[in-house]
């Protein structure tokens, strides 16, 4: 069935995105293959924080410089990403750590139960780590897109300033916010219909404060701040690279 | 100055609703006590360590209001499936009927985290977007609220409703509204209507039929609250449906205004320069989008198969029971996305210069 699938999106890609496309299903299945390796490491026993952390800084790599090659645009990028995964990094542990949101609920005991639960190893850095690759996908899209409308502003109006050019930035990210929030919300709330039946007779209280919603709120509230925060930070970095590049090019 | 006031405006409503959030225990009626001492007992097991805990705690609420009362709780350093309670945590337990004994404990208040999270997203939505801010915000809520009414409905008549047909009205009535709100009335807006609404039943028609026909080793029952859903063949059918649906709006907009940006600079462009052109952009948004589907969806199945290998599963297993469903989802999404890219290139250039002439 995978293989049928990844048949079918490999003639699609190769259809539509030409060699780009190509491109764009190697770089698919080798981020598979880098999530596949991270659970592996995990369970040789390396910490899932700093192998996730490792994982994001790899990922952006493949995302931005093997799909979109190496320049001014995919640079600052780059640099962003690395900032914002540092603040996302604080946040997510904070809340992961005080929220009490590692393993699992009762409502597994389905699937886990065959399951030994004393597994020496603490499921809190799993759940942080997860989210930390949860959103790297969505702080890499953003970016890119940033950056990217931005080089293409500066090449229209060489005159621009370099506030203007942060601006501009701001105001192609204040426009992307809405359609990639849509597409975070769909991407994590499409399986989250059978919670909710299952819990058809409990209060909203009880509902609120499970650990199957409080896990998926926080994991979808996460990957929207880390969309937000990407995009000022892309602006700015991108504005002082960008246009550091034209003044040596203008001399 | 008015900047700062809205700044001043926003700061007090939002340490305000943290304080609400903080001491809200008089919403709740089930009694909710905060732990202030732990005695723990360890245990080595062979493979992990756990402690049994003497917790002490205050009751927050309801008729035995500030009252101490006493707990036991068994918790493992891995916290695979229990509770790890410390100092400061708030507890919802049943108490006995006198109100000096916890009978059992419910679960953990975690409601001030959700609320710290979605303050912090608010503010910043505010601060870097503005007004488009308040608009994502607004296309947000009134998505939750359709999400919420649709459960409502399917929970209501789940023995005899269709769930897939309801998610399909559902989906388009998502489709509308949200790129109607975000965008305004437009041509633009229409187009991206159009073409997300054709993008959707092609790319799932197909992907239906193909699981109809091949799917024969679908792994169904490994899917997380099966048992509850009569339906689960249809149920498995909506996650798919819903999962690209927002990257099929975000690629549709994308698309139709671009195209629209083109044609109102150059009312005579001819269709040729705007297909190559449309390609163009496809181009760049397709690796990148493909992506984010990849690491927001298929990262959701790292507890379960980390669970399983430490159990001493094999590997291939482990990813075939806890990660394929994951994997169809993104690999349909993935599709859904590719194909979207020809679909609302053609229905935009239809749309923008059909109704121009």
């Amino acid at each position: 069935m995978i293989t049928l699938l990844s048949i079918i999106l490999f003639f699609l890609l190769l259809i539509v995105g030409k060699s780009r496309g190509v491109k764009t299903f190697v770089t698919f299945y080798l981020s598979i293959i880098l999530i596949i390796t991270y659970i592996i490491l995990m369970n040789l026993g390396f910490n899932a924080i700093i192998l996730a952390l490792i994982v994001c800084i790899l990922a952006s790599c493949i995302s931005l410089f093997m799909l979109n090659g190496y320049n001014l645009k995919t640079l600052s990028s780059f640099i962003s990403i690395m900032l914002v995964l540092v603040l996302v990094f604080i946040i997510t542990y904070t809340i992961g750590k005080l929220s009490n949101i590692q393993g699992f609920s009762s409502d597994s005991v389905e699937t886990i139960g065959g399951f030994s639960y004393l597994i020496n190893y603490d499921m809190t850095k799993v759940i942080i780590g997860m989210y930390l690759i949860c959103v790297i996908g969505t702080i890499i899209d953003t970016s890119i897109s940033v950056s990217t409308s931005m080089n293409e502003v500066l090449e229209n109006n060489p005159k621009i300033k370099e506030k203007e050019l942060y601006k501009s930035g701001m105001n192609i990210g204040g426009d992307i916010l809405s359609t990639t929030i849509n597409t975070l919300f769909f991407a994590i709330i499409s399986s989250f219909i059978g919670f909710f039946m299952w819990h058809k007779n409990d209060t909203l209280s009880y509902i609120i404060n499970h650990k199957v919603f409080a896990q998926t709120i926080i994991e979808l509230l996460l990957s929207f701040i880390a969309s937000i925060l990407i995009i000022p930070i892309t602006s700015y970095i991108s504005s002082k690279v960008l246009y550091k590049k034209k003044l040596i090019k203008d001399e | 100055m008015k900047l700062k006031t809205k700044l001043i405006i926003l700061f007090i409503l939002s340490i305000i609703s943290i304080i609400f959030v903080y001491n809200d225990y008089f919403l709740y009626s089930t009694p909710i006590v905060k732990i202030i001492n732990i005695k723990e007992e360890k245990h080595n097991n062979d493979k992990d360590v756990y402690y049994n805990q003497e917790i002490k705690g205050i009751i927050q609420n309801g008729k035995y209001k500030g009252s101490t009362v006493k707990v036991t709780n068994t918790t493992s350093k891995s916290g695979v499936y229990d509770e790890q309670i410390h100092k400061n945590t708030e507890i919802f337990v049943e108490l006995s009927n006198d109100g000096t004994k916890v009978n059992s404990i419910i679960g953990i208040k975690r409601d001030k985290y959700l609320v710290i999270l979605l303050v912090i997203f608010i503010d910043l939505i505010l601060l870097v977007a503005n007004k488009k801010g308040i608009k994502s915000l607004l296309s947000l809520s009134i998505n939750i609220i359709i999400s919420i009414i649709s459960i409502i409905i399917f929970r209501n008549n789940y023995k005899t409703i269709n769930i897939l047909l309801l998610y399909i009205i559902i989906s388009v009535l998502f489709i509308i509204l949200s790129l109607y709100i975000t965008n305004g009335k437009s041509k633009k807006t229409l187009s991206a209507i159009v073409s997300s609404i054709i993008s959707l039943f092609v790319s799932f028609t197909l992907s239906f039929i193909i699981i109809k026909i091949f799917g024969k080793d679908i792994t169904i029952w490994t899917m997380e609250y099966i048992e509850v859903i009569y339906d689960y063949e249809n149920f498995f059918y909506v996650s798919i449906l819903l999962c690209g649906l927002g990257a099929i709006m975000d690629i549709s907009i994308t698309i139709s205004s671009a195209l629209n940006e083109l044609i109102e600079k150059k009312p005579k462009i001819e269709v040729s320069y705007l297909i190559k052109s449309g390609k163009e952009i496809s181009k760049d948004i397709i690796g990148t989008m493909n992506h984010v589907m990849l690491y927001t969806c298929y990262s959701s199945i790292i507890p379960l198969v980390f669970l399983a290998l430490r159990n001493g599963m094999i590997l291939s297993n482990a990813l075939n029971f806890y990660g394929s469903l994951e994997l169809i989802t993104v690999l349909t999404s993935c599709i859904s996305i590719v194909l979207t890219i020809p679909i609302s290139l053609y229905t935009s250039i239809f749309i923008l210069k059909e109704v121009r002439k």
